[in-house]
Parts: C-alpha cells; sequence; structure tokens
C-alpha cells in the first residue's frame, strides 16, 4: 500500500508540476492584480501634486510598493527600494503608493528617510482595493509589457527585490 | 474576497479577526476533544493556550528583533496585533519549547495529547484557509467548473475552500475512529495522513502555491512525505499491537 502511495503521490505531483518559463499573459489581457494579467491602470497625485497614470510607466519593468508611515514592516523595508531605485535608475521604476494618508505625513516620512522615488497617495484607497491589496506591505512587481508577474505580501529584503528586477530586466 | 470589514469608522483586516476568532475556536475544540479522550482537559487546553500565545509573541518578538529600526521610534507598534510582521518560524519555535515544558511540567501523556490536540489542528488549518479566502491573496487555477469562483472577471477553482473540505473530511475520520482507537496516537496520524493527502491532491489546484526550483509544488512534496510519515507509523504500531496481542494469547497456555 506505502509503494502504492509513493507511485500515485509522485505520479500527481509530476502532472502537477508547473512550467519553469516565464509566465505568459493570460489568455484575455483582462486588468487583474494577477500575475499574467494586465496590472489595473489607475490615476494618482505624487507628493507634488502632479497626476500620474500607471500607463505612464510602461516600457520599462515597475514595481508598485504599497505601504504606509505607520506600518513598521513598511519602514524596515523603505531603504531596499530607495537602494533600488539609485541602482536601477533609467532601468526599472520604483513607485511607494501610500494608503490613506495626507500629503504632509507622506511628505515627512520622505524626507526623513531621503526618499527620491515617486510617492502616490491613494488618498481614498481605491487603487489599493483595485489591487486587492490586504495587507501591508504589498509590492506588485510588472514586467515592461504591463503584465503583472508577482504580487509579494509581507516584508521584502533588499535580495529579494533585486532579484526580482534583474529576473524583469534580463527577460524585457 | 472580503478583505476588510467595517464597524462604522473602524475598518478592520478580515484576516486579522478572523485569525482572533479561530484561536478560541480551536482552543474551544481541543478542551472538548481532551473530555471526549477522558485526558485532563483542563491541562490540555493550557497547553494549547500557552502554546498559542507563545506562538503569537514569539512570531512577533522575533520579526522585531530582526527589523529593529522599523520599531524603535514606534514602539506601541509592537503590541498592535492586526498589522504584518511576524516570522514564522520563530512562532513556531516558541510554541514548540512553550508546548515542551508544560506538558513535561504537568506530565501530559505525549500520543494521547497529540489525539486531543488534532481537532485543535484541524481548525486551526480551517481557520488559516478561511482567512486566506476572505482576505484574498491565495486564489485557484482557472476552470470552467461551475462551482468556481469569479475573481476580477476570471472563473477559478475555489482552493480554499477545497482545503476547508479536507479538513473537514479528516475530521470526521478522527470522529469516528475515536470510539475504535487501538493505541494512542492512532487519532493524530489517521487524521493527519487524511488531512496530508487533501492537500497533495488539491494543492494542484492553487495557482500561487510555492515552486521548488524545477516548478514541483512545494507544499505537495511536504503533504507526501507526512503522509508517508503517518502510514509508516500507523503500518507499525498495528503490527506491534497484533504481535502484543499474540503475545499475551500464548502466555496463559505457557
Amino acid at each position: 500500500m506505502i509503494v502504492a502511495v509513493v507511485l500515485v503521490g509522485i505520479g500527481w505531483i509530476a502532472i502537477s508540476q508547473e512550467p519553469v518559463t516565464a509566465i505568459e499573459p493570460g489568455s484575455d489581457l483582462t486588468e487583474a492584480p494577477i500575475p499574467g494579467y494586465l496590472a489595473p491602470n489607475f490615476v494618482l497625485y505624487t507628493t507634488l501634486g502632479e497626476e500620474v497614470t500607471m500607463d505612464d510607466y510602461l516600457g520599462r519593468p515597475v514595481v508598485l510598493n504599497f505601504w504606509a508611515t505607520w506600518c513598521p514592516p513598511c519602514r524596515a523595508e523603505v531603504p531596499h527600494f530607495q537602494e533600488a531605485s539609485v541602482k536601477y535608475n533609467g532601468k526599472a521604476t520604483i513607485v511607494g503608493i501610500d494608503q490613506g494618508e495626507p500629503s504632509s505625513v507622506v511628505t515627512d516620512f520622505a524626507n526623513s528617510f531621503a526618499l527620491s522615488y515617486p510617492l502616490l497617495l491613494d488618498q481614498d484607497n481605491s487603487v489599493n482595493r483595485q489591487y486587492g491589496v490586504t495587507a501591508l506591505p504589498t509590492t506588485v512587481f510588472v514586467d515592461a509589457q504591463g503584465v503583472v508577474r508577482e504580487v509579494y505580501t509581507g516584508i521584502i529584503n533588499g535580495a529579494v527585490l533585486q532579484d526580482r528586477i534583474e529576473n524583469l530586466l534580463n527577460e524585457g | 474576497m472580503f478583505p476588510t470589514i467595517s464597524l462604522g469608522p473602524l475598518v478592520l483586516p478580515s484576516a486579522g479577526i478572523i485569525y482572533i476568532l479561530g484561536a478560541w475556536v480551536v482552543l474551544s475544540v481541543i478542551e472538548r476533544a481532551a473530555k471526549a479522550l477522558d485526558l485532563d482537559a483542563e491541562h490540555t487546553y493550557g497547553l494549547a493556550a500557552i502554546s498559542l500565545v507563545a506562538g503569537f509573541a514569539g512570531a512577533r518578538l522575533v520579526f522585531v528583533v530582526l527589523h529593529w529600526p522599523a520599531y524603535q521610534e514606534n514602539l506601541t507598534s509592537i503590541i498592535w496585533p492586526l498589522t504584518s510582521g511576524y516570522e514564522v518560524w520563530g512562532g513556531l519555535f516558541f510554541a514548540l519549547v512553550a508546548a515542551f515544558f508544560y506538558g513535561r511540567a504537568r506530565r501530559l501523556p505525549f500520543a494521547a495529547t497529540l489525539d486531543a490536540l488534532t481537532p485543535g489542528f484541524l481548525a486551526g488549518f480551517i481557520v488559516v484557509s478561511l482567512a486566506d479566502f476572505a482576505a484574498g491573496p491565495g486564489y485557484g487555477t482557472e476552470t470552467n467548473v461551475f462551482w468556481a469562483l469569479d475573481i476580477f472577471g476570471i472563473n477559478r477553482h475555489a482552493v480554499q475552500i477545497y482545503e476547508i473540505i479536507i479538513a473537514l473530511i479528516a475530521f470526521i475520520v478522527w470522529w469516528q475512529a475515536l470510539k475504535r482507537r487501538q493505541f494512542e496516537g492512532q487519532l493524530f496520524l489517521l487524521a493527519m495522513a487524511t488531512y496530508a493527502a487533501g492537500r497533495l491532491f488539491v494543492d494542484a489546484y492553487r495557482a500561487n502555491s510555492p515552486l521548488t526550483a524545477g516548478g514541483y509544488h512545494f507544499v505537495q512534496i511536504i503533504s507526501l512525505v507526512i503522509l508517508l510519515i503517518c502510514l509508516i507509523v500507523l503500518a507499525r504500531m498495528v503490527t506491534r499491537g497484533e504481535q502484543d496481542g499474540d503475545q499475551a494469547k500464548e502466555q496463559p497456555q505457557s
């Protein structure tokens, strides 16, 4: 019986194997915050009052980091995003999307952490809902064609962040 | 699905609420199971409660230590439970250490206590799947079956619901085996084997399952290993029981 379980188990695991190649876009390019689908478009304002859309960033990989100043894990990972924004300047775009806080709070935080990448204000949380953000921080990796490649929930370290960006750059 | 619950001006994360309510359900189920097995219900409940608290606090403590710069200017956030920031392995370590010392101090029988804790484990699995379903970070593969869930306009397997059904089946197995138990630990092994077999099957329908380098589902591999361990130990215990029975029959004759 145990031999049968081993054979059936290994067989089922083999059948369930996922392709290790790059994620292909879905059958229809619906907008959804799910790997393989188009990253939902949005219109938000930066802390400087400039209007920005998701489409503005297409053409190079985009990393959307959903965060808030009151969220300790977000504060822990912010230096990694700053470092990556400098390292990949001109090759990939790092964007922070703040969850429902006033511009002054976000600006003060950005100044104290010397952040230079764009910080967008999602004051009514509509983009957080659009991207199905259920916990902070959440990081969404989008390729140059605007297809979501990975949704990473929880704190991300610098090595993982740079690894994901490198993968997107190598595929592009 | 329902990532947040609004109570007037207060918006609470549904997963956090489910986990808090789930902890109460887990403890209640364990207490009832201990009574059904004629174990010391008070101390079995105490073991589970202390392990839960130690695991919860330990998971946050390890995370805070690893990310101290993020907390040092905002110390109250250390104790606010509804934000992310838990180190799972740290929590597991603290929970096991607490369970070990409590069980030893109270002289709880290891295998029989595992039998009593099993419904609590299953309830815990249900809570995790329910939180995953409500908060929405997990999702199934695409399908056209009539019970598919519409997630962002795409029909997908309701994989968290499958997981909950498996835990319920494992609980039925535990319940059915309760009155026919041959040896201590049997209920735990039977229920865990059932749950592992089920997860081995349904994880194929999870679209965002962690994968090994070769693209194999990590959860399936772990499930197969647990299933085999449970079956091998069960087989050995049954064989040993039969041998003991045979020896008992032979002794009066000699």
